[in-house]
């Protein structure tokens, strides 16, 4: 077996998705570039990728959210940008965590409208917002069922 | 044929977390092969699994479903297909087994079905990930239905080592060896060939290789085909049994691992190879023939005396146990054909839970290599899938006269090169 | 700061909100970084190994497929080190280390076992929900946070 020096070791890597009007993935890439000093910045079509010490990587983080507070989405990665063992190049086909994504972001306005809402809540009215939680939907249950449809 | 690498769909469930996914792409590497994922987007996964109709919770599954169906339906193009998952998912077994009697039934493309646990190793799967290269990259070859000239085969087994000599489409010469030091073997049985065909090895026009000494002998021989054992195999079961055209199921119990192959038009669909334990292979046949002071060759002649040994308790899922087993019923007072008929049965039945399921029997249903001499092996076979077993002649030499056949497609060329030098 | 399970691991969204309010979200990314910066045997893409589902043995016994154990050498550190959990019901569509039901059911019986604040709730389907689903996961971080300091 071949042994494997890693590289970016002691690096994080963050996602940056944005889903916006006012705000296009290129904007984020490009403002990510601006305040880099250095770190590693790789655009993509939903934002970008940001690879470097974990100080560095939180303040840009924090520094792009600042554009589009409630549109702009992040998220850890387990591997450096443009790996070939993940690269859709590479593989012929997209990683499975893209589909995921895909998914998720489908949900993005619900839960940016959500953020904007929620923002200057005082706890009250967040615990009221908060209500109960969004029922877990069981299968109904065949008993149940059948006594529905007598009445 | 081009040198693009065969491009294998990789349809899998657990590969990476079972930490040998690289075992799958460097044993497809060796073979000059490439594994890729079929490209998706989330709404074909959607639609695809909603299509297919099989209900299933895990999500890798649904992603399988889809990229299989993208394949068949030639969105995605593929040379061949392998589908595999976690050995001892019952989830993921069904989908496995649903999806590969889907690509079968729906195109054109080989596909082979394995589960793997952590200790799969990029050994066990080149055979496999070869014979579906071999098949995608060389079906003109596999097509050959008539032999020509003078061809040798050399099939080096885990237990022997078998040659045959082929001339105008008969066999003219055999060698038979157990297996000591491959080339040694290898050498001793062609001699026998030759000798028995009255020809000299410069008469010879094409030489193929088979079984688990193939590339050393086929390097020693300077063979013009080296091939693995599952297309050899089958491609010689269907030729010897007259079987060349329509479906069949070729079936070979073997020393160390047993095969399973389904035939469409001399060419295999699908197949599986294994075996968990040397219980389910002829290993355990050659320890009952032991067991009962008799010779290998005897043992079926003594199980045929039995009306099946069906009654006799026996278990052949372990080696280990099913020695055990084997010793209890004689010390019951079983008499030595039954437990001889038992044996047999126990390995048809091992064979037929842990391979006849993961491909579609189709008939006719053909026996090959050493173990379908074994009479008691062949009617507990037939009995088990309540069919007429066919078993060709020189069946002990399958692996020898597929190689004889196949490489007799290089010997019309091989003239053409001789003329024009 | 609190470290927070998310469930499905893989979530984008549990990830940015855990750490938007925050606290720390435990989640795939988290372990297979670890994978990725360790030295070893070569072994593409996730630099898991045979190893891994050996380690896995510890919450999986050795008659569960070795994806399962491979996977929960991946999150059973995690779940032990996790000080809060929130779980999105049903992630039917979160494939690759959350692409097993098997493992996920495994994983979520040992995240409501343990004796840690949980929040268990569904992804949104509208604005209305958006606003519910929000509020619900900022008001649990936020107990978390005064739980830390009381």
């Amino acid at each position: 077996m071949k042994p494997y020096i890693p590289e970016y070791v002691g690096t994080v890597t963050k996602y940056v998705f944005v889903d916006s009007p006012d705000t296009t993935p290129q904007d984020i890439a490009t403002a990510a570039y601006e305040v880099a000093q250095g770190v590693m910045i790789k655009e993509t079509c939903f934002g970008c990728q940001i690879t470097g010490n974990p100080e560095d990587v939180s303040r840009i983080v924090d520094h792009l959210r600042e554009l589009d507070p409630y549109r702009i989405f992040v998220k850890d990665r387990g591997f450096p940008p443009g790996d070939a063992r993940r690269c859709r190049a590479d593989l012929g086909g997209a990683r499975p965590g893209y589909l995921g994504h895909e998914f998720e972001m489908k949900m993005a306005p619900y839960i940016s409208y959500g953020l904007e809402a929620v923002d200057n809540m005082s706890a009250e009215e967040l615990a009221k917002a908060a209500g109960e939680p969004l029922p877990i939907e069981e299968p109904l249950d065949a008993d149940i069922l059948e006594q529905l449809m007598e009445e | 044929m081009s040198d693009r690498p065969v491009r294998i769909a990789q349809i899998t469930c657990g590969a990476e977390y079972s930490g040998i996914q690289n075992e799958i792409t460097s044993a497809a590497a060796t073979v000059g092969a490439q594994m890729f994922y079929p490209d998706v987007a989330l709404k074909d996964v959607k639609t695809a699994y909603k299509e297919f109709g099989l209900p299933v919770k895990s999500p890798d599954l649904k992603l399988a479903i889809a990229r299989a169906k993208a394949v068949v339906e030639g969105r995605v193009e593929a040379d061949g297909i392998f589908i595999a998952s976690c050995f001892r998912c019952a989830e993921a077994a069904i989908v496995r087994n649903e999806l590969r009697r889907y690509i079968v039934e729906n195109s054109k493309i080989p596909v082979v079905s394995y589960s793997f646990n952590e200790r799969t190793g990029a050994s066990t799967l080149l055979t496999r990930l070869e014979a579906l290269s071999t098949i995608a990259k060389r079906r003109e070859l596999m097509a050959r239905e008539v032999q020509v000239g003078i061809t040798m085969g050399v099939d080096s087994g885990s237990s022997t080592t078998k040659c045959v000599i082929m001339k105008d489409n008969e066999i003219v010469g055999t060698g038979w060896k157990p297996t000591t030091e491959v080339l040694k073997s290898a050498d001793d049985v062609i001699a026998e060939a030759l000798a028995e065909s009255g020809l000299k090895m410069s008469d010879i026009e094409a030489i193929g290789t088979t079984g688990y000494g193939r590339f050393l002998i086929g390097k020693h021989l300077n063979a013009d085909l080296v091939q693995e054992e599952l297309t050899v195999n089958s491609k010689g079961a269907v030729y010897l049994a007259n079987a060349q055209k329509g479906f069949a199921t070729v079936i070979d119990i073997g020393g160390m691992d047993n095969k399973a192959i389904s035939v469409n038009d001399g060419i295999p669909g699908s197949f599986t190879m294994g075996g968990i334990c040397a219980g389910a292979s002829g290993r355990f046949l050659e320890m009952t023939s032991k067991r009962l002071g008799v010779d290998i060759t005897e043992l079926g002649a003594l199980s045929m005396k039995s009306a099946g040994g069906e009654d006799v308790p026996m278990n052949s899922y372990c080696i280990v146990f099913g020695t055990q087993s084997l010793v209890n019923a004689l010390a019951s007072g079983y008499k030595p054909e039954d437990v001889a008929a038992a044996s047999c049965h126990s390995v048809a039945q091992q064979v037929y839970e842990q391979q006849l399921q993961e491909v579609d029997i189709k008939e006719p249903v053909i026996m090959v290599g050493g173990s379908s001499l074994i009479q008691g092996l062949v009617r507990a076979m037939g009995r088990m899938l309540n069919t007429e077993v066919v078993v060709p002649h020189h069946s002990q030499y399958i692996g020898a006269v597929g190689a004889a056949l196949i490489a007799s497609g290089f010997v019309e060329k091989k003239r053409a090169e001789k003329k024009e030098a | 700061m609190v470290k927070v399970f998310i469930y499905p691991a893989t979530s984008l969204m549990l990830s940015d909100l855990v750490a938007r309010y925050g606290h720390t979200p435990l989640g795939s990314a988290v372990s297979i970084r670890e994978h990725i910066q360790t030295p070893g045997f070569d072994s593409p893409p996730l630099q898991m190994t045979a190893e891994d589902p050996q380690k896995g043995l510890k919450w999986a016994a050795v008659e569960v497929p070795s994806g399962i154990r491979g996977r929960m050498s991946l999150y059973g550190p995690l779940v032990e080190e996790a000080e809060a959990a929130i779980i999105i019901d049903e992630p039917e569509l979160s494939f690759g280390c959350m692409g097993c039901a098997r493992t996920n059911e495994l994983l979520c019986f040992m995240l409501r076992e343990k004796d840690i604040p949980r929040l268990e709730l569904r992804y949104p389907a509208s604005r209305e929900e958006g606003v519910t689903f929000v509020a619900q996961i900022k008001k649990f971080l936020d107990d978390l946070k005064k739980e830390e300091t009381a």
